[in-house]
């Protein structure tokens, strides 16, 4: 037979009576596992709510619906994109006006290089240079925090090495557009740039 | 044994196997998508993920198990009427 021990269960099952004395008790009917795990864990389950207080955790009120979906969006990818690219733009801004009031260059005339540039010209410089160092700022912010959302959402974990290759994406990305060499150097530049900023964050 | 008692049974024991399989899965997925650096208290975007994965797959593997284990059950007791039936005739 292919379960031996089936038979043995049987053979034990019925003990021999002794002639003369009454017959002993007749031996309870054997639990019918197959019908009790149907119920348990096969077709006949009843669905039911369960509470994770009553089995054994600690009770805590549930969350409201609303407060799981903006628990959801403010952890998705999206809006920590969103949100790296507004504080990139505020941040490459303020710093593109700094940049501008240390310039000495600015307004700068060939035939009278003594002249000091007007108010109108430093404040033009100003407003140019801020809004083109902010669109830069937000581009690369956005590229970082995506790239590092969706690479920390495949891993499954987070530690260090998710700044870091998407760091390397980033950079290579932007160095990318002029040529492989640069693409290569922006990669491991950026790369090392965040993993810095990562130990002193950690 | 009649399916209502059948019924009776399983209600009571359910309860027991749910409690007991929540607190291994607490255990389990925590040791596995929580590693002990404790720098922030909130759960990290890769922890969150971990721990849904981590459910999902032990909630499927408790399923199939169980109907695995059905069926095995129900194949020995098959054999089992079969024995019984031989060793009444013969």
């Amino acid at each position: 037979a292919e379960r031996p021990w089936v038979c043995k269960a049987i053979m034990a099952a019925q003990p021999p009576s002794a002639p003369g004395e009454p017959a002993p008790p007749p031996p309870p009917p054997p639990l019918q596992y197959s019908l009790l795990l149907q119920h348990l864990v096969g077709d006949k389950r009843q669905p039911r709510v369960w509470d994770p207080a009553a089995l054994g955790g600690i009770p805590c009120p549930p969350k409201s619906e609303e407060q799981k979906m903006v628990e959801r969006v403010m952890e998705s990818c999206p809006f920590k994109a969103a949100l790296a690219c507004v504080g990139g733009f505020v941040l490459g801004g303020a710093f593109g006006i700094f940049t501008a009031g240390i310039d000495t260059n600015v307004g700068f005339d060939p035939k009278d290089p003594y002249r000091t540039p007007t108010a109108k010209e430093v404040l033009k410089d100003m407003g140019q240079r801020g809004i083109s160092y902010a669109k830069n700022f937000a581009i690369v912010g956005a590229m970082f925090s995506c790239t590092e959302c969706v690479v920390e959402s495949y891993r499954g974990k987070s530690d260090w090495k998710n700044s870091v290759i998407s760091g390397c994406i980033t950079g290579g990305a932007i160095g990318f557009r002029a040529g492989l060499k640069a693409g290569v150097i922006g990669c491991g530049g950026f790369a090392a740039f965040s993993a810095a900023v990562d130990y002193y964050l950690r | 044994m009649d399916p209502l008692r059948a019924q009776q049974l399983a209600a009571e024991l359910e309860v027991e196997m749910m409690a007991d399989m929540y607190n291994r899965m607490t255990q389990a997925c925590h040791r596995k998508c929580v590693p002990p650096h404790y720098k922030e208290s909130e759960l990290s975007k890769g922890e969150c993920v971990c721990l849904d994965r981590c459910v999902a797959k032990y909630l499927e593997v408790h399923e199939r198990m169980g109907k695995k284990l059905t069926v095995l059950s129900m194949q020995d007791e098959e054999l089992l009427k079969r024995m019984q039936q031989g060793t009444g005739t013969a």
